[in-house]
Parts: C-alpha cells; structure tokens; sequence
C-alpha cells in the first residue's frame, strides 16, 4: 500500500488524544486541537519536560505507561518519539472513563438518534430566542440508547445558558479513540460541545445532576459546555 | 385527519418542534391563555393520544398507568403533580398558567407557549370567519352583507368570547321587529319587578331610540321631527338618559 501521498495531519488534528511536537528549543511546531485544551491546564514547559524525560535512547518511539492528571483530563500512557535532533513528538493517552448506571436507568433507555432530540430541542430554543446558532453536527453517529426525556431536559437547560450571548456555536462529533467502560461494556463516546461569549452558571447545578442521570460526562467551563455522551448500545 | 389552521410563525414552530419529537418518549406542555387552541393542537400533533382532564388526579393517574401516549389538559387543575410518572410516556400536557415554574421546568422536558389571539391577528381574522359563516347558517341569514371587520370583538377570553362576539352580532341583525318585541317581552318578563318599573323599563325602548336617531339623524331638530315630539322634550330626554 502506497501511504506517500496521504496526507495525516487531519486525521491527528482530529484525535481527541492529545499530540504536540516540539522543537528542540522547547518551542511548539505543532499542536492538535485536544492539546489546545490540554495546555489550558497545564503548561508547555512541563509536557516538553516529560517528553524529553521519557524519550527513547536512540530515534524511534517509547511508549510508557503512566498516569498523568491535569485538570480534566487523566492519561494512562504516553508515547515519546524523535527521527532526528530537531523535533521531538509526545502523545498523551486519555484514560478511559468508567461508569456504573443503575437497574432502574436501564429500563427508561430507548434507541435514539442523538441528532433528532438535538434538532427538537434547538427548534424550541429557536422559538423563544434569537440568538444565531452555528451547527456542526455529524449526521452519522451510531443511535443510541437513552432516556429521552431527562437527557432533553439536559440539552434544554445547557442551551438555556447560553441565551444572552451574541451567537452560538455548537459541535457534535464522535470521540476517535475514547471510550467509556460502562457495566463493563466498552462503548463510542459522542462529544457535544457548546461555547459562545457568556454563559449563564445559574443552572449548572441541575445539569450535573441531568448529565449524572443520563450516564454523560459533563465540562462546565468559563464559556463552554462538554457532554461526553456514551453511546450506549442494546 | 384534524386540521388546525394557523398562520402564527410561533406556531409553526411549536409544530416544527413537535414534529421532531413526535416519535419520541418525551414530556411536553404547552401553556398558554384559556381558549388559544392548545388542546386542538395537541389533538391535532397526536391524534391517536388517550386524552384525559387535570381536573381529576385519579384519572390522570390511570391514563399514566394504562397509555402510553397521553394528553393532559387544564394541567393547572391537578392537586398533586409530584406523584406522576412521566418515564418512557409520550405526554402533552396543556395548562392555562403556570402556578410554579420550577416544577414544571423539572418535570417537563419540551416547554411550548402557545400564543393568545391578540398576538395571532392573522389566526383571529382565520377564526372570524368561520364563526361568522357558522353564526350565518345557525340563525339561517347566509345571504347577509356584513362586514367582518365592522364587528366590534372582544377578545378577553379568546376564541370563546370572539365567537360570542360574533354570533351576538349577527343574532342582533337577524331579529326582525316581532323577534325584538319577543326578546323585550321575555327579559321583562323575567326581570319586571319594584315600584319603579314603567320608567325602569321604558327606557329600554327609548334610550337605545334616541341614541340611535341622533347617531342617523345627526341634529336634535331633525331627530325631534323624524320622532314626531317637541324639540324640548326630545331634549329633556336627551338630559334624563345622559346621551351624548
């Protein structure tokens, strides 16, 4: 198989695992969106420090288990790697989530197509306010299972936050190459990310508590909201 | 299939957003003024829905047991909302007003606010002819000129008092004199009573007279002509029922 003409950057821009280049300065040659969060929790100093740390003896790449926190995040393993003198690379391995959901959750889940309850709960934010809303949403996720009532409740009261700012901005994707153990069964992670100039935290207490319910993984931050929804099969 | 006509963009969207969760096991309200049209809506969004009244908890109790699509309506009526159970339910619920918005907002996960006439001019126009062409055929004056926008409506309770409004206004230019003469002899009948009574209801006759003649007529001289009596009793009149 011919790879030389494929380009990869995409696909590392796209992983939700964070990537970053260093030269040999310790100065960034590039970055993926994931690490972009990642260095609002910590600095770049102390990820170039880690990298050099558990560089290989010679060129190629190490990988090496262990368990890193910053701020939301938390990675099991890292992989340092370098070809030549200039540029060395680290990539940092989120650790997967692990979730317990009661008995009494399970028989309130239907199938669902998450973009179908997305789309009904912006209609009805459409009707009472105005504010601009900038959709990116993959149309393809997997359906999953859900209780439908309390996880719109959830995508009601989260977009209700944002109801004062200029305009919306709104993500919907799979996380590549995160997933979530829940009763064991390892399953896709869908992020739903919502951000803008102000967000009203009055609410932000009965969204965790909504986002709990529904087996979701919530970010509350300064300006944006992260659900990271289990796309929880049958 | 139910119809509902509107031409309230609120509405279409309320319609848009329903039509999005229709196949879904989600609790909706909407709330609005009495008579808007919720219930027509819901009916109209799910028309195979149980439909049961707030106004008796046990029913709604049962409905929520035994169905699995439900509409509610007079939501407002119900003693004790904290006891149903709206999980795995497709539940409409209509209510009048809102006694706590907190527990509607966790109990509800799609939350509608239905418009009331004066917002909808468009729907209250829609609504004043049918009532008008219903009014028309029940008081058997199809071939009546009217003006619809001459009738004067009132809208404090909706749809309810527009079609009041109009059906009285046509009742009134439907009445040909025996029917007035009957409709005075009845309510006299009914109400005649004191030692004031021939002065009282006299003027039943004679103030509606006199206004109408000096609204046609314009002058007191021509209306004390056309009435046949002196221009200072017409005046004297005109002073005792205080008309302008």
């Amino acid at each position: 198989m011919n790879t030389i003409s494929i380009d990869f950057k995409p696909f590392i821009e796209w992983d939700n695992n964070p990537f970053i280049l260093f030269d040999n300065q310790g100065k960034i040659a590039y970055l993926n969106d994931a690490s972009e969060i990642l260095l609002g929790y910590v600095s770049q100093k102390e990820i170039y420090d880690i990298a050099v740390a558990y560089a290989p003896q010679s060129f190629g790449s190490k990988t090496t288990v262990i368990s890193l926190n910053y701020g939301l995040f938390t990675f099991h393993s890292i992989t340092v790697g370098y070809e030549d003198e200039d540029y060395v690379s680290i990539r940092l391995y989120n650790a997967p989530k692990i979730k317990l959901r009661n008995d009494t959750e399970k028989n309130n889940l239907i199938k669902t197509d998450i973009n179908t309850l997305l789309g009904a709960n912006l209609a009805l934010f459409q009707i009472k306010n105005k504010t601009p809303i900038h959709l990116f949403a993959d149309q393809d996720l997997p359906k999953l299972m859900i209780d439908q009532n309390i996880f719109s409740k959830l995508l009601r009261k989260t977009l209700d936050a944002f109801k004062d700012s200029d305009s919306i901005n709104i993500s919907l994707k799979l996380i590549i190459g995160q997933y979530i153990i829940i009763d064991d069964k390892k399953e896709m992670i869908a992020q739903l990310r919502i951000f803008a100039n102000t967000r009203d935290k009055d609410k932000d207490r009965h969204i965790e508590s909504l986002a709990s319910q529904t087996n979701t993984i919530c970010y509350l931050g300064e300006y944006d909201v992260r659900l990271e929804i289990p796309l929880i099969k049958i | 299939m139910k119809t509902f006509y509107t031409s309230s963009d609120q509405i279409h969207d309320i319609i848009k957003s329903f039509n999005l969760t229709k196949g879904l096991f989600v609790s909706s309200i909407i709330i609005g003024e009495a008579h808007t049209g919720k219930k027509t809506l819901a009916k109209y969004i799910f028309p195979n829905a149980f439909m049961v009244s707030g106004a008796n908890q046990k029913d709604v109790e049962d409905a929520l047991n035994e169905h699995e699509e439900i509409i509610i309506t007079d939501f407002h009526a119900l003693s004790n909302k904290n006891t149903l159970n709206f999980d795995n339910k497709r539940v409409v619920a209509t209510s009048d007003y809102v006694a706590n918005p907190d527990a509607i907002d966790n109990m509800f996960a799609f939350i509608y606010d239905m418009p009331s006439l004066k917002e909808r001019p468009e729907d209250m126009k829609y609504l004043k002819e049918i009532f008008t062409k219903k009014a028309k055929s029940t008081f058997m004056v199809e071939d009546m000129d009217l003006d619809i926008d001459n009738i004067v409506i009132d809208l404090s309770k909706n749809s309810k008092t527009l079609k009041r409004s109009i059906f009285l206004h046509i009742l009134k230019l439907s009445l040909d004199h025996n029917e007035i003469e009957d409709l005075l002899y009845d309510y006299i009948y009914r109400n005649l009573d004191g030692n004031d009574g021939y002065r009282e209801y006299l003027a039943l006759y004679e103030k509606p007279l006199l206004k109408a003649g000096l609204k046609k007529f314009g002058s007191k001289l021509k209306l004390s002509q056309i009435l046949g009596i002196n221009r200072n009793t017409l005046r004297k009149k005109i002073h005792e029922y205080d008309i302008d």
